[in-house]
């Protein structure tokens, strides 16, 4: 058995600014006895490109690239 | 095992702002006791127009039927594993000002006190070509 005291002593907050909270999140301000949160997301690769792959050049220096699989060809 | 120690905490906030709150989203000022907020979604993105596409369900993905991970842990299941003592000082929190711009997706913006939430969101995204990209036969 672990024992686990919290002291909650003064809190304040000046300004609190999020873009968002999403899919099974929580934000919040005040005590909590049990959390659980489930999020499940699938979705296609990014790297599937169904139309013509821009026509991008080799970068500088690819030949001296150390670790990466080669870019031409 | 939980032992509140009282005066519950209050919370105090001199603004909050929200610009978006949808599909499933929570915005709750006050205590709450449970809250199960459940979300299934298929985000389509077709490249023909919905009208003629036709429908999408969900008993087509797997996703939708999956069971949720279980914690498989008897000392826990039987209370014996954390104890723990609050002790609230001071019984207020204080916020200044909240600006969010969104909340989606079963989650929760909560300015209060919660004895259990359980929120659960499944997406599946999908893309449909006009034309497949394999054969078919």
């Amino acid at each position: 058995m672990v024992n686990f005291t919290v002291h909650n002593c003064g809190l304040t907050v000046g300004t609190i600014e999020i873009l968002g909270v999403s899919a099974a999140s929580m934000f919040q301000i005040g005590d909590s006895d049990y959390v659980t949160l489930y999020s499940m997301f699938d979705t296609p690769p990014e790297s599937v490109i169904a139309g013509p792959i821009a026509p991008l050049p080799v970068p500088e220096g690819e030949a001296d690239a150390v670790g990466e699989a080669p870019m031409a060809g | 095992m939980i032992q509140q120690n009282y005066p519950i905490r209050l919370t105090q906030i001199g603004l909050v702002s929200v610009v978006d709150c949808s599909i499933g989203a929570i915005i709750q000022f006050g205590d709450r006791a449970e809250g199960t907020p459940k979300l299934n979604a298929l985000a389509v993105q077709r490249a023909i127009d919905h009208t003629k596409a036709g429908s999408v369900y969900f008993e087509s993905y797997e996703i939708f039927n999956r069971p949720l991970p279980k914690l498989i842990d008897p000392v826990a299941d039987a209370g014996e594993d954390v104890s723990i003592r609050r002790f609230n000082h001071c019984p207020r929190i204080n916020v200044g000002c909240i600006y969010v711009t969104a909340v989606g997706s079963t989650a929760s913006l909560l300015a209060g006190n919660a004895m259990r939430t359980t929120a659960e969101s499944r997406i599946k995204h999908i893309r449909q070509y006009e034309k497949t990209l394999i054969n078919v036969t």
